[in-house]
């Protein structure tokens, strides 16, 4: 051990072990800078959905829940809080409305803020922690405009009478409510037996809302599940929110690309240089084999050599990515407003993996060759060694010695590398712009903000009339409520699905609609979109896979009283994250006419919002649902993604220029002897200047247009399969990579060798 | 005791070249006794260095046999032929092969330590250092060494572990006549110190002049 450590101490002396060490370096410091950061960023983009639930992990039954599952949530250091939802009227001294109370207990929320205001057209103002007071209640403003009131005014609920304090605007976890109809009233859970509103017959929704530690929510929530009652059910960010998800998945889908390229990058690095430390090795080698060494000591002696490389780069790559992110997230918090929570410890392991990995992955194969190297070679020379390619100066401008280029090792290896670098960061600069275009596609400043349901079909020519007045665009899709009863005229078992899903999901009806129009936010994955026909049924990916039938089958609904039977002709993927109307169900055009159905549509008010109170007021039957709220939380979660995806891309970026400057490093030492060559031979500096430019801006042209070319491909590939993007072909990439490369490699070869010019040929020799 | 340290007979080494099979070695029969010096010459592509690899196991011959030490060589594999020259068997080379991020000391050093338990090999590497004049040199690398202090590094290195063979690949080839004439004087002195057996192979007929026994190859075969 002692030896191998000493002799690890000689190789250090070789420029080769030294530029190795740094190459892995750099890539355990990308890898763990942008793993430290990504665990951040997706920590930060997880706490901010998380906002729209209320809580890390909320329990909902249509019964009372059990007090203990609390005491058990606070054992673990949990975070509680409780909230009991229905539906009662309000009254006024004049009039009366429909609402959903909620009562909340005094930790609501636990996750996302509460937003109320003074008066129904005041600003809005941050309220969390804080709650109604007893004998108060907050609401939303349609409640003020049905009940013709002004805050402060009493509001009778069951036996009590209420303070109509503020009007609410936002609360975190009225996403899971969307298609409540009535406007939502806010008290204090202490508040709620005296109203007598609440008896063991009433319909109501209990939640019990639960957060903390991530391991922490992980235990509570593996120990809870079993324990579910059939009325329970767990909400979690993995089994709601699908439109969130989405964005979530998408952002880290790319960091991870970002992650994963870089790692990539840094092979290439590591690669070229471990290439050129074993080729430095050989003679050494052979002639410690000619001495009498083993093989098998050879190996130990190199591969601990190698491992102990792989401990020092990780220990220093690892505490520079770990510095390196602060100084990441604190630029990035500054566009997001708040400082990232703290990353997870994983990619330590990542960053020791990376380093361990990259050098034994590409050091062993030359390793091998090195073990096996014939000790005759000692006596015949080395002739594996590249020899230096000289060239008589003079002719280096001409054409002539492309053939030479292409038979050279060194060019080969050189575009190799310079081809991965540059593809690597054109394809994050395609994939990038992409999406980034695409989710601002997704949620455009004029996003619906508003749905409009129980729209009867009496209204929708008077409600057409109403939106052109107003300039407003609408398009309005039939809703018919349905349960679905037989599959292929078996009738439907909901004690066949072992899925909390698929239970629910049967257990209540589905939205069908119906529409010629194929909707702009999907894609049809399987069979036809109806041209014509009266009959067929397309269904959405996600609720075939849970509810188990696909193309053919036949599915029959119960609807009000009528059955209706049809085979489904396609299956669509739903972009859940469109915020327009999105249906599991669509029924071929005019199969349903004879159903009894309602209407539904989604507009953009933006800051007209007192349209919604004069649209109630001329169609009284019509229910408008708020979803500007959850717009907002949606597109600042999507603004910190795509804040995250620029920060990583300009570490991916810096990463590659790093190593294009350590592959010319590299090969440093045999174009110094060249150099010096070419110098004996009388090639002065302007000659030498412009052999290097010429060489370099050719070789990085061949490599950008080659990267360009690679990116192009597999840019569509992973935006097609990963990112939901379409296919589409853009040469762009070809031409900047060949522009681009071409002066990149060209001015860091030009700048990387511009120190040799000036040494005498002389003492290059003797080095 | 074995007064033969190697003995070869019918030595034949074909190699494949261009498609057909080129002879080098077309039977060489020698037996070269112990603390003997033995010169081979030819001219360049004669097979010489072949020849030395052979007798020294670097490679193994395409037919015929090898004893060194009496070993039988066919039939070892190459970390069994290792084996056999640990310690044993030193070697001297044209262009010196010292290794470059090594000092002078640690170079000398280096057979040492493939020994096991050598006793202080920093001091056994300062005296043969000594032996051929370096005393003062033990850390500068061979970079910062003339070509005649470099091949004197090599027989330090080639001597210290008091090898019963030594194997010199044209130990002068690569210097001057001066230090050429230098290196050969210590390269002999030392022989003769330790008793060494000692083959050489050079096209320098003076150098050859110098040893016991002279075997010249021509076209693979020894005249």
């Amino acid at each position: 051990m002692k030896g191998f450590l000493r002799h690890w101490q000689q190789r250090w002396r070789m420029a080769e072990l030294r530029l190795l060490l740094l190459a892995l370096i750099i890539s355990v410091t990308v890898v763990t800078s942008v793993g430290f950061f990504t665990s951040r960023v997706e920590n930060a983009m997880q706490q901010q959905a998380r906002q729209l639930l209320g809580g890390d992990v909320v329990l909902v039954s249509s019964r009372p829940l059990a007090a203990d599952n609390l005491q058990r949530a606070q054992a673990l250091g949990l975070e509680t809080a409780q909230s009991i939802s229905f539906s009662s009227m309000a009254s006024s001294t004049d009039q009366s409305q429909l609402a959903q109370i909620k009562a909340v207990s005094s930790t609501y929320p636990l996750r996302g803020d509460l937003k109320t205001a003074d008066a129904p057209e005041a600003a809005e103002i941050l309220s969390t922690g804080q709650l109604p007071a007893r004998g108060e209640i907050w609401a939303e403003a349609r409640l003020f405009a049905e009940l013709g009131i002004q805050p402060g005014a009493s509001v009778q609920l069951g036996h009590s009478t209420f303070k109509l304090a503020r009007v609410l605007t936002q609360e975190p976890d009225r996403s899971v409510n969307l298609f409540q109809f009535a406007p939502e009233v806010l008290m204090n859970l202490d508040d709620l037996s005296a109203t007598g509103l609440l008896s063991p017959a009433s319909r109501a929704s209990f939640s019990q809302l639960f957060a903390g530690k991530a391991a922490a929510v992980k235990q509570f929530q593996t120990a809870l599940k079993p324990t579910l009652k059939p009325t329970e059910r767990l909400r979690t960010l993995e089994d709601d929110l699908t439109s969130v998800q989405q964005t979530l998945q998408r952002a880290s889908r790319f960091l991870t690309l970002a992650a994963l390229l870089s790692v990539v990058l840094a092979g290439a690095a590591v690669a070229l240089t471990s290439t050129s430390l074993m080729r430095r090795e050989l003679p050494a080698v052979a002639v410690l084999k000619a001495m009498g060494m083993a093989r098998r000591q050879v190996l130990f002696d190199h591969v601990f050599s190698l491992l102990l490389t792989a401990l020092i780069a990780a220990i220093v790559g690892i505490a520079l990515g770990f510095g390196l992110q602060f100084v990441l997230a604190d630029w990035l918090s500054r566009f997001v407003g708040k400082a990232l929570p703290t990353p997870g410890w994983l990619p330590v392991l990542s960053g020791l993996f990376t380093a361990v990995g990259l050098l034994l992955g590409f050091a062993l194969p030359q390793l091998l060759r090195l073990v096996n190297a014939a000790p005759m070679r000692i006596l015949q020379g080395f002739s594996e060694q590249p020899r230096p390619s000289v060239r008589v100066a003079g002719k280096w401008a001409s054409w002539g010695w492309l053939p030479r280029l292409r038979r050279s090792r060194r060019a080969v290896l050189l575009v190799a590398v310079f081809t991965t670098g540059l593809f690597s960061l054109l394809l994050l600069t395609t994939v990038r712009t992409d999406l980034l275009n695409r989710w601002q596609e997704a949620l455009p400043s004029d996003a619906p903000d508003h749905f409009l349901i129980n729209i009867q079909p009496a209204e929708t020519a008077p409600l057409q009339q109403f939106f052109s007045s107003k300039g407003i665009k609408a398009e309005l899709y039939p809703m018919i409520r349905g349960r679905l009863v037989e599959i292929n005229g078996k009738p439907v078992v909901v004690d066949d699905y072992g899925s909390q899903k698929a239970k629910h999901l049967l257990e209540r009806e589905f939205n069908i609609s119906s529409f010629a129009e194929f909707p702009a936010s999907n894609a049809l994955l399987q069979g036809k979109w109806f041209a014509g026909e009266h009959e067929g049924l397309s269904i959405e990916k996600g609720i075939g896979e849970t509810l188990r039938f696909g193309m053919g089958d036949k599915l029959t609904f119960d609807i009000a009283g009528q059955r209706m039977t049809q085979p489904i002709t396609s299956v669509r993927e739903v972009r859940w994250d469109s915020m327009q109307p999105n249906f599991f169900v669509i029924a071929a055009p005019g199969s349903v006419e004879n159903l009894p159905r309602t209407f539904i549509t989604s507009i953009h008010l933006g800051e007209h919002k007192t349209l919604v109170t004069e649209l109630i007021h001329q169609f009284p039957s019509v229910t408008a649902i708020d979803i500007g709220a959850i717009v907002g939380q949606i597109r600042s979660l999507v603004e910190q993604a795509s804040m995250a995806v620029q920060g990583i891309f300009v570490f991916t970026l810096i990463a590659g220029v790093v190593v294009l400057i350590a592959a010319l490093q590299s090969q440093k030492a045999e174009r110094r002897r060249e150099i010096a060559i070419l110098k004996s031979l009388g090639a002065g500096r302007a000659i030498l200047r412009r052999r290097i430019w010429g060489e370099f801006l050719l070789l990085g042209g061949v490599a950008g247009v080659l990267a360009g070319i690679l990116a192009v491909t597999a840019g569509n590939l992973l935006g097609y399969f990963l990112f939901d993007l379409d296919m589409h072909l853009n040469l762009l990439p070809v031409l900047v990579g060949g522009i681009a490369g071409s002066l990149l490699v060209g001015t860091a070869g030009y700048f990387n060798l511009r120190g040799l010019l000036d040494v005498l040929p002389m003492s290059l020799l003797k080095s | 005791m074995n007064n033969t340290a190697i003995q070869t007979d019918n030595l034949v080494k074909t190699i494949p070249q261009a498609g057909r099979e080129l002879q080098i070695l077309r039977g060489v029969s020698l037996t070269i006794g112990a603390g003997e010096s033995v010169a081979i010459t030819g001219t360049s592509g004669s097979g010489k260095s072949t020849l030395l690899g052979l007798l020294a196991g670097l490679d193994l011959p395409t037919s015929g046999t090898v004893q060194l030490f009496g070993q039988k060589l066919d039939g070892l594999d190459e970390d069994q032929r290792a084996k056999l020259r640990l310690g044993r068997v030193g070697f001297v080379f044209q262009s010196f092969h010292l290794l470059e991020n090594l000092t002078a000391l640690e170079n000398v050093m280096l057979p040492l330590e493939l020994l096991p338990q050598v006793a202080d090999p920093a001091a056994r590497a300062t005296e043969a250092l000594a032996k051929v004049g370096l005393a003062e040199r033990l850390s500068h690398f061979p970079t910062q060494l003339s070509g005649g202090e470099q091949q004197r590094v090599a027989l330090a290195r080639a001597f210290v572990t008091q090898p019963q063979i030594l194997f010199a690949d044209e130990p002068t080839g690569n210097l001057d006549r001066a230090t050429g004439h230098e290196i050969s004087d210590l390269l002999f002195a030392l022989q003769e110190q330790s008793h060494t057996t000692l083959v050489l192979v050079t096209h320098d007929d003076t150098l050859a002049a110098r040893c016991q026994t002279h075997y010249r190859l021509e076209d693979g075969v020894l005249v």
